[in-house]
């Protein structure tokens, strides 16, 4: 037998070792070779192309200069006419252009706050035919800003999307008045609530025609403002804009001007100097004769440009994104890259496999000389667009107040490299260079006053490369967090009849438990990836666990559906696109050689997750679909259907806006086989996928048992506890009777029983207190003593002396119920009544059990045991277990005489059935039990008295407690053995269909799976995935407590005694599953068990 | 977001399921492959009662970057689905269509393309370039046609096509003004001329090429401006119209005042009944439509909510103008730029021509109301090919 066991075991720790093993064991895939190539297809080419298209407005200023000549003179002469002219604050403006959702940008404000007076967040926009105004807003930001001194003027502009709408704005200006006064009323309230400085209006493509409506809603604007303290700043973009702008006028309506001094060539034009030294100071010549210079503050452009040639539209990056991208391209070192005369603008072209690119980048270089003629002219401050896309330089230059020496030059010159992340490519399946490398620039003076530079080295910070967003109109539908056997299927379905292919990006765990769906999903045609096993935030877990995840998956797919996969996507993140180093680790991780994983992140995100309703999921899809090729849609995790519901509308109008809908795979150009590579194609790891693919369906068995054994646990002790409820509160309800006066009359002749072993330090005590008895009829005392080593017998004696009633009788050690055979056989009465040696009966106790046998199919009656000494945790919480265990349950089965145990400690028997019953059995350790079966076999009920109260002394140590409750479990379980023909019997009703039953159930099964439960519960609360769990023990918990509160309420406990179940439930509980664990292994070993004693103290007392 | 399936929603989920509260699926509404798929096999209506509505939804600079977005963004504005959606090709990009009409097809509207022989930087009123009428007609351009007619057949789905629009007028470079205008051909009698002329036979070559390819799919639009500009006999409608055989549909565009130089209102009436009358002259059963139709916003001269009001009833009267059959808005705002206005205009430069349904709140509510009648048809009325 033991060999068995030993053997068993070894064999299953084999096959765990085996299973963790063939986990653990990487399979060597291959990232596919074309995913890597952007990195090595960049290259540069340092000539600068001819512009397509000569830039028609490079020398506008030059008209506008002509036109601004009579500006002063007109304003002066306003001003004499006034009178008024306006003051405004001393010092140099510095403002910074924010945009919220630029993590970038909230990194370059938290490390140059002192550094600005104004911050200009993009929150507002006045939108739709009639005006209407939208906003956005961050309390957070502006407490922010207020506590460092800075003032907030977010912008206000008439875009919705990346449209403008002229509209808006045009039908405020010429419509009705009371529109404005609206619109006007609204602007206050809101910059009121959002407790900013003022407002920052940026208004484009007015038609100059309503030059002088437009001059008065400004105006208006202003004046509503101006009465509450707050100020307008009117954006001006250089060109036809100052045509519809009636700058004279506006001059003293509002606070500033901001020239926009960038976008000689927009994002819109041809490749170009984006602002070049010429067009620059043609510019600030213009600025400087409209209003006074102290208005004006000049916004220098801190980003760059890269134009794909291909498409002649540019997309706005940032600086350290102009440097790695020319880093990457490999810049000769020789000829560098110039920002020097004459246009001082960085400029280099680039090509990669889907177009040739032009740069264009301003620098701390080109900042440092705007700057400088910003100062000349007297303006009233310096504007950065926009934070977190500049050259972090520039903040140095900012501070620059004299003409910079050879030190500062050379410092500028050294271009760090720091944690930022930075882009090339497009689209959202990315790869990881994180190797950052210092830049140098050869930084000098002119001698006309400019700063120039010779780039020969570009630092080089980490980068992401984007690929898979070339074609415009491919596009990727992927589903995460799969496979649930409800919604997968469904949209699984929906794909099908649309003959859409996906790709799913299942968690290892899911798929464990629904291998069909994952098999369906790859026979399908789907794409099936990577989410790792238990949905886990690699960002924040060690590097052992993200492979262990990501290996794990990997097997399972593998053995279900004889495919590996190259596609990993990381949970959480893969929404944000990564800003920090430290969010690129786990990327970096899955795609490094030894993991070999292709990163699919997404830029369609409609979160589905949140239920916002299938219209706004695919409006949401519809809105951000100009932004990225790869929608996330989820196909678990809750009620997905609203997913299922709003896929078809997606697929639909995907397809009806020309989108062809592929699986990842073509967004690459990359075979299915090569992206999922069969497993067979490599046999030498054919012995690993054998042991995977045997231990996975194993585990997933014995997880699908647990799972299926909670609930119906759950479900079981659910009706247990309702059950227990009812009764109980029905015999408490009918038990308030007081006792009978006419019991006097007829009460019978009761004979004590006691036996005792080495009690000399406590029998004294509870013969005191049994004597003590108000019982009416004839009475007599026997104690046994069992042998006693130590005084009972003495003690006994001693008692006697005073109460002649009391009768000893002494045998050698023979066990207790020998003992207890012995003590009925010197016993003259009819009526039985047993009690332990160290158990206080109260006055009416003995009178309250008797009272019970009146009934005569009543062959014995159970007291109402509690703990008497209640001094430490150990028997404060068996006090707990008496009071809602024992004795609540015995209330309850009283009810259906289904009452499995009449205690040896206190109750009372009839000594004729008793007879009948073969008297007390020796056969096992709990002879009351026993003695409790019998007389149900018999025919006989039983009864419970709760006024018979007894106080028990408890153990009060931890090993005391083990030994006794070992000897209950073992002998219960002898008991449950010896009588096992009862149990579903349905002879005995509610003892063998409820009470039987439910010992086997609950105080044996149950009791020995809490280590496996806690150790469960524990293993998903470490891995996160705790949430199934929590339902049942919480459920559990919950049905404990309240059970045990109205064990308290009955019996006049303290209800708040019931909170100690909590602690209980995880030491007292563990106690008692090591009983059982041990009574079971005895039974098994088939050992006999001696006669457990207790050590006795003596310090109980009649009253608690 | 993306919690762990908790398992009793495992246990839930097959209680639900043997109780079999499981509703049946909906009916699906046909997916947009459907419906272009039944375009495919279909021809279309001329409607017995009922005007197409259609619109060109500001599809950029060239008039061609056709988006879903910007569809559903006019007909969010408009409120209403439009049969008709109108862009361009221009031969200078020396391709097909085939994306923007697929969009299209699966809109389930039907496509009107403005079919321009015209190169490159395709600026008003410089005349002809390498696609002039005499190099088509000399069969320079056979290739091109018969790629762009191919396309066309695959498509199959039926394509509204204008070729060379507004010839009466004297800005494109396929007018007749710039190929000898009213020059009498010589022994013509009554007189032909050489402008008009010229006009027909290119228009009659590049027919008779596509439909020799086979795209019997496409319907010929001859689209006029609603005046003709020189106003002159030689230039008129009647002198350039190729002949029964060789069109479909006929139209002519209608717009209001389009520039701050305008200073007089023009009422739709006005501009309607005249032109109208010209064409029905030209064929007595051809449907009409207005190929174009629109008006700027400038409140300080007019309302343009009144004129789209008027414009709606007044197209509707079937008892004026029994024989129109379609209406596309034109919906753009542009601005005008310096180096394009002349002396008597030089007030435009730089302002803009807001032609959009939502200029202003007046003119989109009118818009709005007009649109909702259902007599304006909202969906191409399909009808099966007859077998060949």
């Amino acid at each position: 037998m033991r060999l068995a066991i030993v053997l068993g075991l070894l064999v299953l720790l084999a096959g765990i070792v085996l299973t963790v093993w063939s986990v653990w064991i990487h399979p060597a895939l291959r990232l596919p070779a074309s995913v890597r190539e952007l990195k090595g297809q960049l290259k540069t080419d340092i000539a600068i192309h001819p512009e397509t298209a000569p830039n028609r407005n490079a020398d506008k200023w030059k008209s506008y200069l002509d036109k601004s000549r009579s500006v002063q003179a007109r304003i002066a002469q306003m001003r004499a006419v006034t009178g008024k002219t306006p003051v405004r604050p001393a010092g140099e403006v510095r403002l910074g252009f924010y945009s919220d959702n630029d993590p970038n940008a909230l990194a370059s404000l938290n490390e140059h706050a002192g550094q600005l007076t104004h911050l200009a967040p993009e929150w507002l926009s006045v939108v739709g035919a009639e005006g209407r105004l939208v906003s956005a807003g961050d309390p957070a930001l502006v407490e922010y800003c207020t506590a460092r001194g800075i003032a907030v003027i977010p912008v206000l502009r008439n875009m919705q999307g990346d449209q403008w709408q002229p509209e808006a704005v045009e039908n405020l200006a010429r419509g009705p008045a009371e529109n404005r006064a609206r619109f006007v009323r609204e602007l206050a309230a809101k910059l009121a609530e959002l407790k900013v400085a003022g407002v920052m209006i940026e208004f484009d493509q007015i038609d100059p025609a309503y030059r002088e409506e437009f001059t008065a809603l400004l105006t208006e604007i202003g004046a509503a403002l101006h009465k509450a303290g707050r100020e307008i700043w009117l954006c001006v973009s250089l060109g036809d804009q100052l045509d519809s702008l009636d700058l004279e006028s506006l001059s003293d309506e509002t606070d500033r001007f901001v020239a926009l001094m960038y976008d000689e060539n927009s994002d819109s034009d041809a490749p170009g100097p984006i602002a070049s030294r010429e067009w620059f100071e043609g510019w600030l010549q213009v600025v400087e004769n409209y209003g006074d210079n102290d208005q004006w503050i000049a916004v220098l452009g801190a980003f760059a440009y890269d134009w794909n040639r291909k498409e002649n539209r540019a997309e706005t990056i940032t600086f350290r994104d102009a440097m790695s991208r020319a880093s990457y391209a490999g810049v000769d070192r020789a000829s560098g890259v110039p920002v020097g005369p004459p246009e001082y603008n960085g400029r280099y072209n680039y090509s990669e496999p889907n177009g040739e690119h032009s740069v264009t980048f301003l620098d701390a270089v080109s900042f440092y000389n705007q700057v400088r003629m910003v100062r000349a002219t007297k303006l009233g401050g310096i504007g950065v667009n926009r934070l977190g896309s500049e050259d972090p330089q520039i903040w140095d230059v900012l501070e620059m107040k004299n003409v910079p020496g050879g030190k500062a030059l050379a410092a500028l010159g050294r271009m760090r490299a720091d944690a930022t992340v930075t882009h090339i490519g497009r689209g959202e399946i990315v790869s990881v260079n994180d190797s950052m490398d210092d830049g140098t620039r050869k930084v000098s003076m002119d001698a006309d006053g400019q700063m120039r530079a010779h780039y020969t080295d570009f630092p080089t910070f980490p980068v992401l490369y984007h690929q898979g967003g070339t074609e415009p109109h491919k596009v990727s539908i992927t589903f995460d967090d799969g496979p649930d056997p409800v919604w997968t299927p469904k949209i699984l379905d929906v794909l099908k009849a649309r003959g859409v292919k996906a790709a799913f990006f299942i968690v290892g765990n899911n798929g464990e438990f629904n291998p069909g769906l994952v098999q369906r999903i790859v026979a399908e045609g789907h794409e099936i990836g990577n989410h790792t096993y238990t949905h886990a935030n690699l960002a924040k877990v060690s590097r052992t666990r993200m492979r262990l995840e990501l290996d794990a998956t990997e097997r399972l797919i593998e053995s279900l559906t004889g495919r590996s996969t190259t596609l990993f996507r990381p949970p959480y993140n893969a929404d944000s696109t990564p800003s920090r180093l430290e969010e690129l680790v786990p990327l970096k991780f899955a795609e490094s050689d030894e993991m070999g994983y292709t990163v699919v992140l997404e830029k369609v995100d409609p979160q589905d997750w949140s239920r916002p309703g299938a219209n706004v999921i695919l409006q949401r899809v519809k809105d951000q679909r100009k932004d990225g090729n790869i929608v996330l849609l989820h196909d678990a995790g809750g009620d997905r259907s609203q997913t299922v519901e709003a896929l078809p509308k997606i697929i639909d109008w995907l397809q009806a806006r020309g989108d062809e809908i592929v699986p990842i795979g073509e967004l690459l150009n990359i075979p299915r086989d090569e992206l999922m590579p069969l497993v067979s194609a490599s046999t030498e790891w054919g012995f690993w996928r054998m042991v995977s693919s045997t231990a996975f369906p194993i585990s997933r068995r014995t997880v699908e048992f647990f799972w299926a054994f909670m609930i119906a646990a759950t479900v079981l002790t659910v009706a247990r506890t309702l059950l227990v409820i009812g009764l109980a509160s029905r015999h408490h309800a009918r038990t308030k009777a007081e006792p009978d006066p006419a019991f006097v009359a007829r009460a019978p002749a009761v004979s004590v029983l006691i036996a005792a072993y080495n009690e000399g330090k406590v029998i004294e005590n509870t013969l005191r207190a049994v004597v003590d008895t108000d019982y009416p009829g004839e009475i007599e005392f026997i104690v046994v003593d069992d042998g006693s080593k130590d005084d009972t017998a003495e003690a006994v004696l001693r008692f006697m002396k005073a109460q002649p009633r009391v009768k000893l009788v002494q045998q050698a050690n023979a066990g207790k119920s020998t003992a207890l055979g012995n003590a009925i056989a010197h016993a003259k009465h009819e009526v039985l009544v047993f009690l332990d040696a160290d158990t206080h009966f109260e006055r009416q106790t003995i009178r309250a059990l008797v009272e019970r046998l009146d009934d005569p199919k009543v062959a014995a009656v159970s007291g109402h045991a509690r703990v008497g000494n209640r001094r430490n945790f150990v028997t404060h919480c068996q006090c707990l277990e008496y009071v809602c265990g024992f004795n609540l349950d015995r209330r309850a089965y009283s009810e259906w005489n289904c009452i499995t145990v009449v205690p040896g400690a206190v109750s009372a028997i009839r000594r004729s059935a008793l007879d009948e019953a073969g008297g007390f059995s020796h056969d096992t350790l709990a002879e009351d039990t026993d003695l409790t079966l019998t007389f149900h076999r018999l025919g006989y009920r039983m009864d419970y008295s709760p006024e018979a109260v007894a106080w028990t002394e408890a153990p009060e140590t931890w090993r005391g407690l083990a030994k006794q409750r070992f000897r209950w479990c073992f002998g219960t379980m002898q008991c449950l053995w010896k009588h096992r023909d009862m149990t579903f019997n349905p002879r005995y009703r509610a003892l063998g269909w409820f009470s039987l039953p439910g010992i086997w159930f609950f105080q044996v099964l149950l009791v020995a799976l809490v280590p496996l439960v806690d150790l469960v519960l524990v293993f998903s609360i470490v891995t996160g995935s705790a949430m199934g769990i929590w339902h049942y023990f919480a459920v559990f918990l919950a049905l404990d407590l309240v059970l045990a509160a109205l064990a308290c309420w009955m019996e006049e406990e303290p209800i708040a005694r019931a909170l100690l179940i909590i602690p209980m439930r995880f030491v007292y509980r563990w106690l008692l599953a090591w009983v059982v664990w041990k009574s079971i292994f005895r039974i098994m070993k088939g050992a006999l068990v001696g006669w457990g004693k207790l050590d006795r103290t003596a310090t109980v007392g009649t009253t608690p | 977001m993306k919690m762990m399936l908790p398992r009793s929603a495992l246990f839930v989920g097959l209680l639900l399921l043997l109780a079999g509260c499981d509703r049946p699926p909906a009916p699906q509404p046909p997916s947009a492959a459907e419906i272009a798929a039944q375009a495919k096999q279909s021809r279309l209506a001329v409607p017995a009662h009922g005007i197409y509505m259609g619109a060109y939804a500001d599809f950029g600079d060239r008039e061609d970057d056709v988006t879903l977005e910007k569809i559903e963004a006019f007909e969010g504005l408009a409120g209403k689905h439009q049969a008709i959606l109108a862009s361009s090709s221009y031969w200078g990009e020396q391709s097909f269509p085939t994306a923007n009409l697929k969009i299209i097809a699966r809109h389930n509207s039907i496509p009107l393309v403005f079919w321009s022989p015209w190169d490159r930087p395709y600026k008003e009123g410089v005349g002809p370039d390498k696609y002039s009428l005499r190099r088509i007609i000399a069969g320079e351009h056979d290739a091109y046609i018969d790629r762009w007619a191919d396309a066309a057949k695959e498509h199959a789905a039926p394509i509204m096509v204008s070729f060379c629009n507004e010839m009466n007028g004297a800005w494109f470079p396929w007018s007749g003004d710039h190929y000898g205008g009213g020059k009498v051909i010589l022994g013509t009698d009554p007189p032909r001329y050489e402008g008009p002329e010229i006009f027909k036979q290119a228009w009659r070559h590049v027919v008779d090429r596509v439909r020799a390819r086979g795209a019997d799919n496409v319907i010929w639009v001859f689209h006029t401006m609603d005046f003709s500009m020189p106003n002159d006999v030689w230039n008129l409608a009647a002198q350039y119209y190729p002949g029964a055989d060789y069109v479909d549909w006929m139209g002519f565009s209608l717009y209001g005042i389009q520039f701050v130089s305008d200073h007089e209102w023009a009422p739709f009436f006005d501009l309607i009944d005249w032109p109208y009358k010209e064409l029905t002259l030209l064929d007595p059963t051809k449907p009409i439509m207005l190929c174009e139709w629109g008006v700027g916003e400038f409140p300080k001269v007019g309302d343009k909510g009144a004129w789209i009001r008027d414009g709606f009833r007044i197209m509707s009267d079937e008892t004026k103008f029994p024989r129109l059959k379609a209406a596309v808005f034109w919906h753009e705002r542009w601005q005008n730029s310096a180096d394009e206005v002349d002396e008597s205009t030089k007030e435009n430069a730089g302002t803009y021509s807001d032609l959009r349904v939502n200029s202003s709140p007046g003119a989109l509510e009118a818009y709005r109301k007009g649109v909702a009648s259902p007599f304006l048809l909202s969906e191409p009325i399909w009808v099966p090919k007859p077998v060949k």
